[in-house]
């Protein structure tokens, strides 16, 4: 009895944490509890409070507020999806109604759920693009466009009327510059077969234009991005190709001066062959002179400039037979 | 655009634009020769650089689940309460500025310009001290960027060093300062502050905060000789900040050397008249000489003109005198082909529908009038409109309809832009819920509550009471659950008189187990009330203290009864009671009791019965009944036989 009496003591004591109660407690205590009581003593002794510090006020306890539960739990399941999700961000399980699961997980166990879920958020998603969205967006625009013009219906129809192409590429980025250096950039194809030439033009403008047409595909394309602005490489392309194509034309005085050692390929037109073919065709012969067939001058040509094979052998030898007449 | 036309040009050519699946535009070139018939290319459709960002925002609605964009979408950061509202978006605001702070503290590493075309903004601006050099140029572009303060410091500046400014720059200067009262104003990128601004700050008309004897009037005495202009910017900018008295001087002044004002000036003295004459008679004397020196000088009246003379008479406090020239008004100026803004409906409003007259109808016509108008913001008061509007629909018709009608209108276009600030929104659908709350049907109500709460509007205790009064009324218990759950989020649990209201409907509207909506109902509503009664008892160690009375733990008692399976919980309860039954005043309803003991029978609980029964005895309430059904229900053992016959004596068996 007495010792609870003094543990009743002891613990209002303490809980009052008044010091003059203790020179009272150790009336009643018995010895055990005395030592207790003075080894609390020796750990923390007094010390001399020369200047009053202000005691330090209670920590406040943070009230805790009440987070509502996910918004998905009141959504209607006729919502207007397009509202709620309306451009792209990144995943938000308690905005989308959707038991999505994903992630890595022991075999067998189920993927984990979409609430703290990194894997989901870190994969961009679409769920702004809903095919009700792009409807929607394709609408609004909509009033935007214009007509496709009549009579440009098929893509044949359109290369025929309007040959050249120009690409130009917009980018959008975000930097704080607006400008790209990429977007000054401006390429001009067209096929060589809609522009018209005679033979030295075209020889011609094949030379000036260099590696800029492609032999296999027949495509020719100016790219021009040495000047600073859009306009100006646009403008600059079309020069190029309007310069090139006047200057072909053109035949210079020099030109005159190629020899056959300066021929690229063999013409029949002007070698000794075409000499030598007419004079034995027109051996002795009065009046009009006979020329050598085109198909004996085209054969020609081919077993030189392509080289002696089996076929264009072939192809001379029968020429040749029946420009002679020669019946096997 | 311009590659069209460059193309144009070009001989033998013709261009057309299409859209190619590519990654860019294509243009291509006519070859004219195959070109047989001929083909009609459309003409581009103009747009502003921001018309196609307009037609696809066009398409986003208003999600009701989701907060206002300016907040995070995530639960723990929506706000859900008026204060939090307030202290987020103002937080984040907060944050815009202190990055605004520091642009201008630490202005030598913000000196470059990486953007193109550069943002003046994300440049630290221009410092302008004693020793600066400037010039009138320096000036003239301070003035014009608004900059109130560094135009002051550059003017006085120019003033020391004797350089000559010329009268249009100190004009323009005059104008800025007159505006502005010679105060910074609010920069005009804290939207935020602006929508969130008290009420009271925002209130000018109190009394006169213009500055005699300043800058503005010292740069009016600079200006030599007097234009009209001069004199119209001094007496607005009197006639704003309330120096009533010596605008209309001024205006006499001018007035006498026959200087021809505008009609923005004889606005502005308009709308103080009532701060110049005290009775309506004499105000409105003064208002239609003042209308009469117009004609003679042959200003056209506008907008302003009208809204100043509604104003004018909106301060009347001659009802009938108010009503009259009101009418008179009206008509001259809709022959002028004036078109009445908001804010002149507004004052209509509170010139017809005042509280000790007689109802007027008035709203009805203007409804008529600008019904599925779309407005724009063409005089400070027109936000005012839809508050007060749906002030009238409440208060002084009390017409569901025509709420509905207002509602709609502000619905229309961009007119939600009207609607004010934070504070005239919170009076709108305050006004607005608590008018529907009283006249339509429970489940129409109710709908209209899931689309505004909270993310639009958040009630007030008051308005939640009025909720819970048509809850009562319609006894559509159903829905207690729901509202008790927005109101622990709402934080209206500290209010005692919620609480009972919320007990008393629960307690009174039994749920029908036999309707299969309400088969889940005793279980909510015991969850309700075991809830009520942890929030009770951890308010206790708050300042807000809600404490505990006997009706109150009686009701939470009934209510965890009636739940199957909260038997343990409501012992708990009534165990609180019967200990602490000196603290709580009064006690809890005989019902209570009564069913308590219902239920411990049912759970097979003699003890607590009994102790039900000993609560009774000692508060001396009616105990035959529920002795009587103890003895009934239970087959006591004699230990609990012989507490019985202790409380109640041996001879109620008789009885």
């Amino acid at each position: 009895m007495a010792t609870n009496l003094v543990r009743l003591l002891e613990s209002s004591i303490r809980s009052n944490n008044a010091g003059v109660a203790s020179r009272t407690l150790r009336v009643f205590s018995s010895q055990q509890q005395q030592s207790e009581q003075s080894v609390e003593d020796d750990e923390e002794f007094r010390v001399l409070n020369l200047r009053t510090v202000k005691q330090q006020a209670r920590k406040r306890v943070i009230k805790k507020e009440v987070a509502p539960p996910p918004r998905t739990t009141h959504m209607p399941v006729d919502q207007d999806w397009t509202a709620v999700w309306s451009g792209p961000r990144s995943f938000h399980p308690a905005s989308v109604p959707l038991p999505l699961r994903q992630g890595y997980t022991e075999r067998g166990a189920a993927a984990p759920s979409k609430y703290a879920n990194a894997e989901l958020m870190k994969i961009p998603n679409f769920l702004h693009l809903t095919p009700p969205a792009i409807r929607q967006q394709c609408e609004a625009i909509k009033k935007f466009c214009t007509p496709w013009p009549k009579g440009l219906e098929s893509e044949a129809t359109w290369k025929a009327i309007f040959p050249v192409e120009v690409v130009t590429t917009d980018y959008c980025h975000s930097l704080p510059t607006i400008r790209h250096p990429e977007a000054r950039r401006v390429t001009i194809t067209l096929k060589l077969t809609d522009l018209k030439f005679d033979a030295h033009a075209k020889d011609k403008f094949l030379r000036l234009v260099g590696d800029r047409y492609n032999q296999e595909t027949g495509v020719l394309t100016f790219v021009a991005d040495r000047c600073p602005t859009r306009k100006q490489n646009y403008d600059y392309a079309l020069y190029l190709l309007t310069a090139c194509y006047h200057e072909s034309f053109i035949t210079e005085p020099w030109e005159d001066s190629k020899s056959e050692a300066d021929m690229e390929v063999y013409l029949f037109e002007r070698n000794k062959a075409k000499v030598s073919a007419e004079a034995i065709l027109n051996w002795n012969a009065t009046g009009e002179k006979q020329a050598p067939s085109a198909t004996y001058a085209d054969s020609v040509e081919k077993l030189i400039n392509e080289g002696e094979n089996e076929y264009n052998i072939a192809k001379y030898k029968e020429e040749v037979l029946k420009m002679l007449k020669i019946a096997i | 655009m311009y590659l069209t036309r460059q193309l144009r040009q070009l001989p033998r050519s013709r261009l057309t634009r299409h859209i190619a699946s590519g990654n860019g535009p294509h243009y291509t070139t006519a070859a004219p020769q195959p070109a047989a018939e001929h083909i009609e290319i459309p003409k581009r459709i103009e747009r502003s650089p921001t018309d196609l960002l307009q037609a696809l925002a066009s398409t986003v609605g208003r999600d009701a689940t989701a907060p206002h964009y300016k907040y995070h979408d995530d639960p723990f950061l929506i706000p859900m309460s008026n204060i939090t509202k307030r202290t987020y978006a103002l937080s984040k605001e907060a944050g815009r500025k202190a990055a605004n702070w520091i642009k201008e503290e630490h202005r030598e590493l913000f000196m470059h310009q990486e953007a193109q075309p550069p943002i003046e903004k994300f440049a630290p601006s221009m410092v302008f001290t004693e020793e600066s050099e400037v010039d009138a140029s320096s000036l003239q572009l301070l003035v014009s960027q608004g900059e109130l303060k560094d135009a002051v410091l550059v003017y006085n500046l120019l003033v020391q060093k004797g350089i000559e400014v010329s009268d249009a720059l100190k004009q323009s200067l005059l104008e800025l300062v007159c505006f502005y009262n010679n105060e910074e104003p609010l920069p005009e990128e804290y939207i935020e502050e602006r929508w969130f601004m008290q009420n009271s700050r925002r209130r000018e008309r109190h009394g006169k905060t213009w500055k005699d004897g300043e800058l503005a009037e010292k740069l009016y005495a600079a200006i030599e000789p007097k234009t009209p202009q001069s004199y119209a910017a001094l007496i607005r900018g009197m006639a704003k900040y309330l120096q009533c008295e010596r605008a209309y001087a001024l205006l006499q002044e001018a007035n006498e050397k026959r200087i021809q004002l505008d009609t923005n000036t004889y606005n502005a003295i308009i709308q103080i008249v009532s701060f110049i004459k005290d009775t309506a008679e004499q105000r409105w004397q003064m208002c239609t000489s003042l209308l009469n020196q117009m004609a003679e000088q042959q200003l056209k009246p506008n907008l302003g003109t009208l809204n100043a003379v509604l104003e004018c008479i909106s301060t009347f406090g001659n009802f009938k005198l108010a009503r009259s020239s009101a009418l008179k008004v009206l008509p001259e100026f809709k022959q002028l082909g004036i078109v009445p803004s908001l804010g002149s409906y507004y004052y209509l409003l509170i010139i017809f529908c005042r509280e000790r007259a007689p109802v007027s109808h008035v709203i009805i016509d203007i409804l008529n009038d600008i019904n599925g108008k779309e407005f724009k913001v063409e005089h400070p008061k027109d936000t005012y409109f839809f508050a007060t509007a749906m002030d009238v629909c409440r208060n002084h018709l009390h017409d569901k309809a025509l709420a509905k009608r207002v509602d709609e209108l502000l619905h229309t276009g961009n007119n939600y832009d009207l609607i004010g600030d934070s504070f005239k929104e919170g009076i709108y659908y305050r006004n607005y819920l608590a008018l529907l709350c009283q006249t339509e049907s429970i489940e129409d109500f109710m709908r209209t509550y899931d689309i505004l709460v909270p993310n639009i509007y958040i009630p007030e205790p008051g308005i939640m009471e009025e909720i819970l009064r048509a809850i009562e009324i319609n006894g559509a218990v159903e829905h207690v659950p729901r509202i008790w759950s927005d109101m622990v989020i709402f934080d209206h649990t500290h209010r005692e008189s919620l609480l009972l209201y919320v007990l008393r409907i629960m307690v009174d509207n039994r749920p029908n187990p036999e309707l299969p909506a309400q088969q889940q109902l005793p279980e909510q509503c015991a969850n309700v009330a075991w809830d009520m009664y942890n929030k009770i008892e951890e308010s206790a160690k708050r300042i807000k203290k809600v404490s505990f009375t006997g009706q109150m733990l009686g009701d939470i008692l009934t209510l965890l009864v009636r739940g199957n399976s909260s038997f343990d919980k409501a012992t708990q309860v009534f165990t609180y009671i019967d200990k602490q039954q000196h603290r709580i005043p009064g006690t809890p309803a005989d019902s209570a009791l009564f069913e308590y003991v219902e239920a411990s029978i049912l759970n097979k609980a003699p003890s607590q019965a009994l102790m039900a029964l000993q609560y009774a005895v000692e508060n001396n309430m009616e105990t035959t009944p529920l002795a009587k059904r103890i003895y009934e229900g239970f087959t006591l053992s004699e230990v609990h036989l012989a507490k019985l016959k202790s409380l109640v004596g041996e001879g109620f068996l008789t009885k």
